[in-house]
């Protein structure tokens, strides 16, 4: 399939009515889709919150303040930051890092178990298991979680059982819930990708190494990492897009007083119906994690080409 | 080999946590399913109960979103697989200098996070109808602020790239030939798609489907933004959540579960099923007709027939069972308990004012007869050794409003005569009128007061 083909060619390999409905898809897919939706959404986060009589009209122009309203409030002067916002934007992108974590440490060993011991009947029912949480709403699992770490809760219970707390833990407002619900929610996402790569690891170059003497630290990292390297990153990238960009997780087991970024997206939609300020924190959520994630693979090295291998 | 052992139990331990993380969470949700009270709970047991389920069944909330969820499935369906399948076959011919472009173009959408698609579609169909000159109230702008319309956009320009991997993979092993030797043989391009390529690609087709329904069906983040005043299945759940969380929920979720292990056992047993007829054909046997044939070394197939079938038997036991008596015994004895608790708190108040640290106090009625009297508590044994003196001010941190039907037979609270403590009477605090929750304090570490903290 590595011909070169110029436009023309392209038509000539499926003909005219075929290339014309394949391009028409890609191009509403690409245009319609994806590129225009976000250039609209970055012209409406520089324009100010006009009711619709005064849209297109003289004082529709374009401006900075819903940025600057992330940076300092409602302050005019500028003098002092915005401080709950901004820590809350903080708050969210550290976390999904740690949650990033967390489920890369969690998920390396059993993807490297799975990927290895290849055809018993042990290893089809463990992967049945990992599907079947797969298929459950994200709200659903959020709820079980809700369940168990509520005051009354399960984890509350035991715990209070083997006499390490007195009084129940508040999970809830502890955030401890949202983090484990975050890990929970995309756990999976790490496992196959990393799975899938350990999987086509040539099982002779781990025991040649173990024949010359390597100790098992040392084959993890020098054979098995480097080859998993693009699985890892694929699986990291996904975990930690969603995590930061997870609304559902954080509605349902944050905190009352805890903001997740996407819920103030949320809010400035449909509570103050302030759609070019919502828009305005949708555009640094978007860029600041491309920026993240980008820098993230620059560092280790691994190109755009291995996500959702 | 002491090593290799250790090592081996570690990773067995580290499997199970694993695995508790991953299913602790969802068994404990379907246990509340069947547990009677209004909060979702697995402990204290109280009664075993079917009525969540029929609670769901009635909830005309849920039913909308279903069938809404399912429209905006399909149509999800229909746009994202014939935009990836598209996509897919532009990625094999494209020039290689823009390949890895095009492919990073055509993956962001995944990576994407899903708020941002629903605001930016919304957006931008909003301003497409302004553009178009649709205003308040005409027909055009109720299509361009249409919920369903926006939702099914919205959730195909991610759907779409996921079943664009599905059919990327497939056609790495397409063969090109076909298509030209089709092409050579006077098949018009059309034809040579039809016959050629579709067919190959019908099982990623079909795979493809299932993933795009699924995801359309579980999508939450872009779907709330974009469903404007309908509803679907996610968002009536967000909605039940958030305002409170009561077991019919857990009903929903227990019955997802079931059919996802049943989905998952079919797809299993079938697969199994062809191996096995295939396997046989290479002996050289007829075999796989019969019905017997199928279940022959299928353990899948066997399991989905005994799951279906304790899935009938359940939903047919369910008409009849009916727990109304077992919830009258919790009144009741929730009752009885809160009653017992007040006459408890009265007695200690009363002991605490009268008795001086060495004069015996008269031996205590004993309050902690639960639902199953407390027969074998050591207090009822007139010779225990301390009992008379410490008996009611041991006994009132264990009273808490809402123990379940055990009462608090267990406790170890109960065991408090057999020890000897006399200081411990006017320290204990009294019942904590606080903690009515309904789920009993079993559990509680007060409890155990009279065992630790009585010295």
């Amino acid at each position: 399939m590595k011909r070169k083909i110029i436009f023309a060619d392209f038509f000539r390999t499926n003909g005219v009515l075929m290339g014309s409905i394949l391009i028409a898809l890609v191009g509403f897919w690409l245009v319609f889709l994806v590129i225009l939706p976000q250039i609209s959404m970055l012209d409406y986060s520089f324009r100010f919150n006009l009711p619709p009589a005064q849209q297109g009209g003289p004082r529709d122009v374009y401006t900075l303040s819903n940025y600057q309203h992330l940076l300092y409030g409602s302050d005019a002067t500028h003098q002092t930051y915005n401080t709950i916002d901004l820590m809350v934007f903080l708050r969210t992108i550290v976390a999904a890092i740690l949650v990033t974590i967390f489920d890369m440490i969690l998920c390396y060993p059993l993807a490297y178990f799975l990927g290895q011991s290849r055809g018993s009947g042990f290893v089809r029912l463990l992967v049945v298991l990992l599907i079947i949480p797969y298929w459950i709403n994200e709200i659903l699992r959020a709820f079980a979680l809700r369940i168990i770490f509520g005051d009354a809760g399960m984890i509350n219970e035991v715990l209070m059982f083997l006499h390490l707390t007195r009084e129940p833990i508040d999970f809830i407002r502890q955030d401890v819930a949202l983090y484990a619900g975050l890990g929970y929610a995309y756990i999976l996402l790490m496992l196959f990708p990393m799975y899938n790569v350990i999987e086509s690891l040539d099982r002779n170059q781990i025991e040649a190494a173990r024949d010359m003497g390597a100790s098992w630290p040392r084959i993890h990292r020098r054979i098995v990492i480097p080859h998993a390297k693009p699985g890892i990153a694929s699986g990291c990238t996904m975990v930690f897009m969603l995590s930061a960009g997870a609304l559902a997780a954080p509605q349902i087991l944050g905190g009352p007083s805890s903001l997740w970024f996407t819920q103030l997206v949320y809010q400035w939609f449909n509570n103050s119906l302030n759609w070019q300020q919502g828009a305005a924190y949708a555009i640094v959520l978007l860029v600041s994690t491309i920026i993240i994630v980008l820098t993230f693979m620059r560092i280790f090295k691994v190109s755009m080409g291995d996500i959702g291998k | 080999m002491k090593s290799l052992n250790l090592s081996r139990l570690a990773f067995a331990l580290y499997l199970l946590i694993f695995f508790t993380y991953l299913m602790g969470p969802l068994l404990v949700m379907s246990l509340t399913a069947f547990n009677s009270p209004s909060f979702p709970s697995a402990s204290p047991w109280e009664c075993f109960t079917f009525e969540w389920f029929s609670v769901l069944w009635h909830d005309n909330h849920i039913r909308e979103g279903i069938y809404y969820s399912v429209i905006i499935g399909i149509g999800t369906v229909v746009l994202s697989v014939s935009m990836g399948l598209a996509a897919s076959i532009v990625l094999t011919q494209i020039w290689p200098r823009f390949r890895s472009a095009f492919y990073t173009m055509i993956i962001a959408p995944i990576l994407i996070p899903g708020v941002v698609i629903g605001i930016s579609t919304l957006v931008f169909w909003d301003r497409v109808g302004r553009l178009l000159g649709a205003g308040e109230g005409s027909a055009l702008n109720g299509f361009f602020h249409n919920g369903l319309f926006l939702t099914i956009l919205g959730q195909s320009s991610f759907i779409a790239s996921y079943a664009m991997l599905v059919f990327v993979a497939r056609l790495q092993r397409f063969d090109p030939g076909l298509t030209e030797a089709a092409l050579d043989l006077g098949a018009t391009h059309t034809q040579a798609f039809r016959k050629i390529l579709l067919p190959f690609m019908r099982p990623a087709i079909a795979s493809a489907s299932v993933l795009a329904f699924l995801a359309s069906f579980e999508n939450y983040n872009t779907t709330t933004f974009t469903i404007v005043d309908y509803k679907t299945l996610t968002t009536v759940l967000a909605q039940k959540v958030r305002l409170g969380i009561d077991p019919s929920i857990s009903a929903l979720a227990f019955s997802i579960i079931t059919l996802t292990v049943l989905a998952a056992l079919a797809v299993e047993a079938f697969r199994r099923h062809s191996a096995n007829r295939l396997a046989a054909r290479l002996r050289g046997g007829a075999a796989g007709r019969l019905l017997s044939g199928f279940f022959r070394g299928n353990v899948p197939a066997v399991l989905l027939v005994l799951l279906s079938m304790a899935v009938i038997v359940t939903a047919g036991v369910a008409q009849r069972y009916d727990p109304t008596q077992c919830k009258v015994a919790v009144q009741a004895a929730k009752k009885a308990e809160i009653q017992r608790r007040i006459k408890a708190l009265q007695e200690s108040r009363k002991a605490r004012e009268s008795a001086a640290p060495a004069t015996p106090a008269p031996k205590a009625p004993n309050a902690n007869s639960g639902a199953f009297g407390n027969v074998f508590a050591p207090n009822n044994l007139p010779g225990a050794p301390g009992a008379s003196q410490t008996a009611p001010a041991q006994e009132s941190p264990s009273q808490k409003p809402g123990n379940g039907a055990f009462g608090n037979v267990f406790a170890p609270g109960n065991l408090s005569g057999a020890s000897d403590a006399p200081d411990a009477a006017p320290d204990s605090p009294p019942a904590r009128p606080d903690n009515g929750s309904g789920f009993g304090n079993v559990f509680d570490p007060n409890n155990l007061s009279g065992v630790s903290g009585g010295n």
